[in-house]
């Protein structure tokens, strides 16, 4: 009898483990379809308004990243200038040598990290132009957001264009493969599409917005960063045009030229466009503009790097007194208005005061300076660009109004200094004017193609390097024409 | 009719034994098992009664004791014996000797979902025996297995507690799951540190791809089957395993002192054109480092187990203790393990049991930069200044170079890392209508980690500093299991030998990470560190998992006809959710091997050189699923760097940052392998030698797409390489014992392995890697078709620029003398990125071990000794500088100090330029020969531990790691990395060596 027990009880098990067995194999289907672990799909999103707001957000969010204000910004847009050296110690990233000196060939990283940039700044203003317009939200929300993408795109390809010429010009998502790779475009094709794109978005940007969104594009800044794109291609008719618009939109010059740059005085009255950058609190990913920190005082706490330093030519070009000496260069061995204390040890002579934080700002959780806005157009620019094309278009007298103001507020209650230039043949004005350039927007990444696109730089760059018919524009990255097939075409020269 | 009866009395007998427990026709027969020729007693014979599963293990002295019925037989079985059968017949003592099997066929390996003769394997399979590890004292069963086996490379981190990189023939996969499989008892894991090196019965290397594609979806880099020791039947044994030893670096650089360093700096900042920083460079020696952060480190080991087993039931319980200071300062691993495995014999043919490990860790880490700190800081900064202040580098202006201090990095560093883990299975056999056997297993493996990093308020020097103080908490949950059935037949009938197999699996990975920061929390002591007592407004959580379950199906047949024709085939057949949604949801993993055993055939017969002569080969596919979940759905990026301010205050971002290719399939490898075993001399000398070949295919990989693409990553995932691992193995052993009592056994095994890539998508564009670490993003890697995986690359130097006349008239205007020159490869007259080529393979070439050991009476000795060649390590922490981080000796003694002072070192002003970039000056040598272990054991004499009721007892002193010999310049040229990126020496542990004592002993 025991046996037989066994036996059924062996015959039990052995069908309670094959039934397991089956039970778990019947039940596949459900089992190996896992969803994505914390991450949405993309066909969820583009549903909502929601959805078109962070889609925008996200274009503005990006333009703090590395590429765009940091190293590869300041190599390409900056060093190369006769107004800043490398800075830092001599043996500290010595590629930036090759381009303060020409010497830069393709194969160099910062040409691609540049690049890499601004496309990236481009996909997001593509997937928002893609992709908002079929959401049912708000209609003028949504022309506005659209708007938002255009001057976003148009500034991204407007540094491309300066930068390497001829760029493919993605103004759509790839849809697929065959999309990927394709050529170059004429830069007058570029700039045509910059100018749309501006176009466009002063047509709908608000001249202002209310407290939760400062910092977003507004018509002033489309209009004149439609200037400036027109000023690069000599349309001085349309350069006067738009900056007389923006000068009709209520702007002026912050009295205390130091102060205007300081985080206490971010989006101030002088501001056309900024990149908003901020410490969030916890959050060291979301503080991540290095823009301050690449560019303070070495070997101190609250410092930073020491790169991209104004340099000798900058710093003799000022009068004694004027309000931008204090306001550009922050010098070794001193104590700046803040109350900072410059050691005498640092490598460097000077460092760049405009991208100075207080020291008392600092938080050692973050990178340092990282709440430091970054001003792409101010409204000195502004007056700027109107006294060039007003000389330009022969209109004298409003070259000069345009030009004074500027050299009024830098002069303030000095009546020694700056004095009101009041030459009026369009010569000696036109070098007014560009002179005024040199100093008002110092050490802000105007200099160097402002210089090429005047037409002087062999002249004033030549010493350091500088040749025609190359320098002009810098060489497409390597790696991109390598991966491209070579669809893409390098430059002359390089 | 006979068969029944005997089944019948059988199971009377154990129905009996159910009810009464005590059996009164059992007698107790004791006995020494021998080897026949040598009469030296062999431990763990397997003694079993016939025809039942009751059976016990002979002990270290060789003696065994079992209750047997009067009448019964018992069976003597053990690898390279003859089995031996010996009736009862009511002796109570029953010696055996065993003679050596000529044909080793009884020896047994463990394959994939099961064992199989050696004689009967067509593959490539390594064993390697649980006390050749256990003895090692090692504190990792994997490290104890470096050197032992042809074709397996095997590169130890030396940080504690850290798990050895095991590559199997070469690098097998790139992405994902890039490790070894290890199959515990039958449950999946990726690292074996939770086990005990002296749980471990044996473990079983699956080399070639017909023995790893059982394990189709994990295998694609090799599969190491892992058998855990169980109860022997007979009394409890008691065993002690225990070891204190001290750890001592080894091969340190040199680096320069004060003086070397001032005098350095000043000639760089003269090439320099720069005044001298150093006013005076008579600066004694300065602060040593290395001294100053390293010690000597201890390392304690203990291990008990208790084992033993009845008719019914076996029990094997072990607790482990490790303590393992690390050769930093403040640096401290504790492992604790328990270890508890059970089987009951329900009733003949029903067997359940269950192996359950709980393990512990807890380390105190060391900073994760604290070796490049060493290397780069100045020896003119005291540690302390005399006002009791930390030494403050930028006090004396050096730069972004040596900005710290490293003892101030090891004082503020304050890192915890506590890991909890419960894992094992239960299962359940069925042996039934004679031939067949039912599996089921299911196993778990629960796990959290716990992560905390602390930095608090605190002012050293001017790079050294916080404003706020910082916590950080991770913590991650793993939460996997396998379920496994199979149903195995086997049969043998005249000369026919089969088995078959079936089976069917389903398996469940889980893992969850939440992580937490604050600031300003307070410290007094570890209770006050909890993110709620930070400030609110700066406390953030994160969190990201992975989920993914495979369901899988395979069969296996095995023949052999007159142990002479031998043929195995599988099949086993995939799902993985991670390509669920697509075409190519199922993968299929065939193999196919036949052997010859050509001395068992009749003309072989009379020839007396081989003993054992065999040729086998075979063929395999397996895979690899370890891509994303989905990997072809595009997800939203919401990552905080899209975080827009407006007015001060954040905005949430996401877009689209990402492309994905349309379809992915399973990545897929196919290899061949072909075998020669031979032995001779009655198997004193036996060679086992393989030719293999595999190449994956459609292999996932990551390839940069263009730039102007926009996406955040540069780069797409897909099928986009073909590779190829192809090399030779070879093991030899020769063990015999002499006239005079000397036993010994001496083995040696070489693999040689090419690596190359057959084909990449992204045409004759390179895959760059390995910037991680290095300056200014110099890359000294790239994959690129034709060249060994992730090999280095870079400017080749063809010598040092001696005179300004010299530079202005080469391709580099902007060097100056003391510079590399570089060779422009393109002759365009320029030096640029197009200039770079080839310079070494990190991928060894030729790995190697030779181990020995020899008894004595009641002496033992084991020497062995391993080690690479063929192989290149890129010297990452030479070359990366920013300016003034000090130099090693060997470049002060060598550099260049004016027009023909040398022609192969360059000048002080080594960050200067060019210097920096990847070039063939760093790439160097990784060959090295190793002293691996050294042992050195004496046993008790028998009489002598009796009278203390002792079984054993054995002491031992060993060295680890003593003598390394290589030429490269830096701390160890074993550096590891991912497939992409290895070999690249930035932050690497430096290698020390281990001197242990302890003893073993058993009751």
């Amino acid at each position: 009898m025991k046996i037989v027990n066994n036996i059924n009880i062996q015959k039990w098990f052995a069908v309670a483990l094959v039934s397991t067995a089956l039970f778990t194999s019947s039940c596949k289907k459900s089992f190996l379809d896992v969803p994505p672990q914390g991450q949405q799909p993309a066909v969820q999103f583009w549903k909502t308004q929601d959805d078109a707001t962070k889609g925008v957000n996200a274009i503005y969010g990006n333009l703090r990243t590395w590429g765009n204000v940091a190293f590869p910004a300041l190599v390409i847009e900056s060093v190369a200038s006769d107004e800043a050296d490398k800075g830092s110690t001599p043996t500290d990233a010595t590629f930036w040598n090759l381009y303060d000196n020409f010497t830069v060939t393709s194969t160099e990283g910062s040409l691609q990290g540049f690049w890499d940039a601004q496309y990236q700044n481009i996909n997001l203003c593509n997937q928002v132009l893609d992709n908002v317009p079929a959401i049912s939200m708000d209609a003028s929300l949504k022309t506005r957001y659209l708007a938002e993408a255009k001057f976003v795109r148009a500034y991204s390809y407007f540094r491309l264009v300066r930068a390497y010429g001829d760029v493919p010009l993605r103004l759509k998502v790839p849809a697929g493969t065959s999309e990927y790779n394709i050529p170059r475009t004429p830069k007058a094709t570029v700039y045509a599409q910059i100018e749309q794109d501006l176009t466009d978005a002063a047509a709908v940007l608000p001249q202002a917005y209310g407290s939760t969104d400062i910092g977003r594009a507004t018509k002033g800044a489309a209009l004149g960063m439609h200037a400036k794109v027109a000023m690069y291609q000599k349309k001085w008719a349309d350069v006067l045009a738009y900056t007389n618009q923006v000068m009709g939109l209520g702007y002026s010059l912050f009295p205390d030229f130091y102060q205007s740059f300081r985080t206490t005085h971010n989006n101030n009255s002088e501001s056309v466009f900024e990149v908003q950058a901020e410490i969030l609190p916890g959050n060291p990913v979301a503080t991540n503009s290095q823009y301050s920190q690449v560019q303070g005082v070495p070997g101190i706490p609250a410092g930073g790097w020491g790169f991209n330093v104004p340099s000798d030519v900058i710093a003799a070009a000022y009068e004694p007194g004027d309000a931008r000496i204090i306001g550009t260069m922050l010098f070794r061995g001193s104590t700046t208005p803040d109350g900072d204390v410059i050691p005498t040890t640092t490598p460097n002579p000077r460092y760049n005061m405009k991208s100075y934080v207080p020291f008392s700002l600092y938080n050692s959780a973050y990178n340092s300076g990282a709440q430091q806005h970054i001003r792409v157009l101010r409204f000195a620019d502004i007056l700027l660009m109107n006294a060039e094309a007003a000389n330009e278009l022969g209109n004298s007298t409003q070259a000069l109004s345009s030009l004074n103001r500027v050299r009024a507020r830098a002069r303030g209650t000095n009546t020694a200094i700056l004095a009101d230039v009041t030459a009026t043949d369009a010569t000696t004005i036109r070098a007014a004017v560009y002179k005024e350039r040199q100093l008002e927007l110092a050490m802000e990444s105007d200099r160097y193609f402002d210089v090429i696109r005047q037409g002087r730089a062999a002249e004033v760059f030549g010493p350091k390097g500088w040749k025609a018919n190359k320098n002009e524009v810098w060489p497409i990255p390597q790696t991109e024409i390598d991966r491209s097939g070579n669809l893409l075409t390098q430059n002359p020269g390089y | 009719m006979k068969q029944i009866f005997t089944k019948f009395s059988v199971l009377t007998f154990l129905c009996l034994l159910f009810m009464n427990a005590v059996s009164a026709q059992n007698i107790t027969v004791k006995g020494t098992v021998t080897d026949g020729q040598d009469k030296t007693s062999i431990p763990a014979v397997s003694v079993m009664v016939k025809g039942t599963t009751v059976g016990t293990q002979t002990d270290a002295n060789g003696k065994y004791a079992i209750s047997v019925p009067a009448n019964g037989t018992l069976v003597f079985t053990y690898i390279g014996y003859n089995t031996q059968e010996v009736a009862v017949n009511n002796q109570t003592t029953i010696n055996a000797a065993l003679a050596s099997s000529s044909q080793q066929l009884d020896q047994v390996v463990v394959v994939g979902y099961g064992t199989q003769r050696k004689i009967d394997v067509t593959g490539s399979v390594a064993s390697v025996k649980g006390e050749d590890i256990s003895k090692q004292a090692s504190t990792n069963a994997v490290g104890a297995l470096q050197g032992k086996v042809a074709g397996v490379s095997i590169v130890n981190s030396g940080q504690p507690g850290k798990a050895p990189t095991v590559t199997i023939r070469g690098t097998g996969t790139i992405y994902g799951q890039t490790g070894v499989l290890y199959v515990v008892d039958g449950v999946w894991y990726d690292d074996i540190n939770f086990l005990n090196p002296a749980d471990i019965a044996n473990i079983s290397i699956l080399k070639d791809a017909s023995s790893q594609s059982i394990y189709g979806i994990r295998a694609a880099n090799g599969v190491v089957l892992v058998t855990t020791t169980r109860g022997k039947k007979g009394d409890p044994t008691i065993n002690y395993n225990g070891s204190i030893g001290i750890q001592s670096v080894t091969n340190a650089v040199k680096m320069a002192n004060a003086s070397e360093y001032a005098t350095a700096v000043n000639e760089s900042y003269k090439i320099l054109n720069q005044p001298p920083l150093f006013p005076s460079t008579n600066l004694g020696e300065g602060t040593d480092w290395y001294k100053q952060i390293l010690r000597n480190a201890m390392v304690t080991n203990h291990q008990v187990s208790i084992n033993g087993a009845t008719e019914k039931s076996s029990y094997n319980f072990s607790l482990g203790y490790l303590n393992q200071d690390g050769i930093v300062k403040k640096n401290n691993y504790k492992r604790y393990t328990a270890r508890l495995s059970n089987d009951f014999q329900i009733f003949p043919g029903l067997k359940i049991g269950y192996n359950v490990t709980g393990v512990s860790s807890v380390s105190r880490d060391a900073p994760t930069s604290i070796f490049r700190d060493m290397y780069t800081a100045a020896p003119v900064i005291p540690v302390f200044n005399a006002d009791g202040s930390y030494g403050d580098p930028s006090k004396l202006n050096l730069g972004n170079g040596p900005t710290s201090n490293p003892q101030a990095t090891l004082d503020f560093f304050n890192q915890r890392n506590a890991k909890y883990k419960v894992t094992g299975n239960v299962f359940a056999e069925l042996k039934f209508a004679k031939h067949f056997t039912f599996k089921t297993s299911a196993g778990g493996d629960f796990a959290q980690e716990e992560n905390r990093t602390y930095t608090p308020k605190y002012y050293a020097t001017a790079s050294q500093n916080t404003t706020v103080s910082i916590l950080g908490i991770d913590r991650i949950e793993t939460r996997n299991w396998i379920l496994e059935n199979t149903l195995t037949y086997d049969n043998k009938w005249g000369d026919h030998n089969l088995t078959l197999l079936v089976g069917q699996t389903a398996q469940r990975y889980k893992s969850y990470t939440l992580n937490g920061t604050a600031q300003n929390v307070p410290y007094s002591t570890d209770g006050d560190l909890y993110l709620s007592l930070g400030d609110a407004a700066t406390r953030l959580i994160k969190d990201s998992g992975s989920l993914n379950t495979a369901d899988s199906y395979f069969g296996r047949a095995n023949y052999s006809f007159k142990n002479k024709y031998l043929l195995n085939a599988s099949i086993r057949a995939d799902a993985a959710s991670q390509f669920f949604g697509g075409s190519d949801l199922w993968g299929y993993f065939p193999s196919v091997g036949g052997g010859w055993v050509i001395t068992n055939e009749d003309f072989m017969k009379d020839q007396k050189i081989f003993t054992n002569l065999k040729l086998r080969g075979s063929w395999g596919k397996v895979g690899n699923a370890g891509v994303p979940i989905n990997p072809t759905t595009l997800s939203i990026d919401q990552g905080a760097g899209l975080i827009a301010f407006f007015n001060g205050q954040p905005y949430t971002g996401a877009s689209v940052t990402t492309i994905v290719p349309p379809a992915l399939f399973w990545e897929r490898s196919a290899g061949t392998d072909i075998g020669l075993e031979m032995g001779f001399l009655n198997n004193r000398l036996s060679i086992e030698a393989d030719y293999y070949s595999r190449k994956t295919e459609q292999a996932i990989f990551d390839i940069p797409v263009l730039g102007s693409l926009g996406t955040s990553n540069g780069k797409i995932i897909g099928n986009q390489a073909d590779f190829r691992n192809r090399g030779f193995e070879l093991a030899a052993t020769w063990s015999d014992k002499t006239a005079g009592g000397l036993a010994y056994s001496i083995s040696g095994n070489v693999g040689m392995n090419n690596n190359k890539v057959l084909n990449v998508t992204s045409g004759d564009n390179p895959i760059y890697a390995g910037g991680g670490g290095l300056v200014n993003a110099v890359i000294p890697t790239r994959t690129i078709t034709g060249s060994p995986i992730g090999e280095f690359y870079g400017y080749k130097v063809s010598g040092i620029f001696q005179t300004p006349a010299q530079v202005a008239a080469s391709a580099q205007p902007n060097a100056r003398p003391g510079d590399f020159i570089y060779v422009d490869q393109n002759g365009d007259g320029k030096i640029d990125g197009k200039d770079r080529v080839s310079l070494g393979n990190p991928n060894p070439k030729y790995t190697y071990g030779v181990n020995t050991n020899f008894a004595y009476k009641n002496f033992d000795l084991t020497v062995d000794i391993q080690g690479v060649a063929g192989v290149d390590v890129y010297n990452g922490n030479l070359g990366a500088r920013f300016g003034n981080e000090n130099y090693t000796k060997k470049l002060y003694d060598n550099r260049w100090t004016g027009p023909g002072s040398t022609n192969t070192y360059p000048s002080a002003n080594l960050a200067g330029g060019d210097n920096i970039q990847a070039n063939s000056f760093y790439v160097e040598s990784g060959a090295y020969i190793r002293l691996r272990n050294i042992q050195l054991g004496y046993t008790f004499p028998q009489a002598l531990m009796s009278k203390w009721k002792v079984q054993k007892l054995r002491v031992f002193a060993n060295a680890q790691n003593a003598v390394n010999l290589f030429g490269y310049r830096g701390f160890s040229p074993e550096v590891g990395g991912t497939p992409t990126n290895a070999g690249v020496d930035i932050n690497v542990y430096p290698l020390f060596a281990t001197y242990n004592l302890g003893i073993n002993l058993t009751f």
